[in-house]
């Protein structure tokens, strides 16, 4: 992959996953797996992430029996891990809004 | 041997050295990951190559647990384990900063003895320059008290500075060793198959 491409994923994958949960709690493979089809990341990345994250407070784990095998691991977003999103949205909206304009500026030039 | 055996296997003997529940914890992770692929229809081998490489997995499972100890206590040996931590990383960059960081590690601990020497002379000097006049000496006692205070002074700030210098050098490390993370493609690694 494009190193540009992999420092541009890097940069974004905690917020996506702060975003998926914001939606719901859920589970490592659930959220490595819908991650990995959006932005094409090796799934074991996901626990490395999670763990920091907690660490830093942003989620919060419990255990939910499930009908097979062992007790499964959810998480959820914590009152600082929704503030942060909240940063980081405004951030990432304003950033690409003005990549975009930029790039649209540019265009128009070479058209 | 099964891809998930050889998978957790490798990330074992990767995460050697972090203490017990750390690596229970992790391992127990990877394997809910793939009881849940096995519920959702995947083979262990497709799990398996979409995780990614274990041992490099390992690494920065690694590093990230130097970064944090250092970041909850700040001493030589959490210090020590950030430097051992990013390096093994391996990112290929590191090979370009590794020699100008060996230059800046020499020259602070350089300047760091001269700090605590001059600390300590200045620090053993003073009372005597205070009781006595020292042999070929030129001034008086208090020139003699004052150069004594100035030295242990000079040697107190150098090493303050080389110990301020040396904290804000590993936090850069920190903020290197996390950008060198957090992303690994999936399947990039062929031994997998092996």
């Amino acid at each position: 992959m494009d190193s540009n491409l992999v420092q541009f994923k890097k940069g974004v994958l905690e917020l996506c996953v702060l975003a998926l949960l914001a939606r719901s709690d859920s589970y490592g493979y659930d959220i490595a797996s819908r991650l990995s089809a959006a932005i094409d990341m090796g799934e074991g990345t996901i626990y490395p992430l999670m763990r920091r994250m907690q660490k830093d407070g942003l989620v919060s784990t419990y255990l939910v029996e499930s009908s097979s095998g062992p007790p499964r691991k959810y998480y959820r977003l914590t009152e600082g891990g929704r503030n942060n999103l909240n940063a980081q949205k405004a951030a990432w909206t304003d950033f690409t809004r003005a990549v975009a304009a930029i790039l649209e500026l540019d265009l128009e030039k070479t058209s | 041997m099964n891809e998930r055996d050889s998978f957790l296997r490798r990330l074992r003997s990767g995460l050697w050295g972090l203490p017990r529940p750390a690596i229970d914890d992790i391992i127990a992770d990877y394997e809910g990951h793939f009881d849940a692929g096995r519920a959702a229809g995947r083979s262990d081998a497709d799990v398996a190559t979409a995780l990614g490489d274990p041992s490099r997995l390992a690494r920065e499972l690694r590093a990230e647990a130097g970064l944090r100890r250092w970041e909850d206590e700040r001493s030589l040996a959490s210090a020590l384990g950030v430097i051992v931590g990013v390096i093994g990383l391996a990112a290929l960059d590191l090979f370009v900063i590794l020699p100008v960081l060996v230059g800046i590690v020499t020259t602070l601990f350089a300047f760091l003895l001269v700090g605590l020497v001059a600390c300590l002379g200045g620090g053993f000097a003073l009372p005597f320059a205070l009781v006595t006049n020292f042999p070929g000496f030129m001034g008086d006692r208090l020139q003699a008290a004052l150069l004594s205070l100035g030295v242990l002074g000079g040697g107190a700030s150098l090493t303050a500075f080389c110990i301020l210098f040396t904290i804000g050098l590993v936090n850069l490390l920190v903020r290197y060793g996390r950008a060198h993370y957090r992303l690994i493609t999936a399947g990039s690694n062929s031994r997998l198959r092996d």
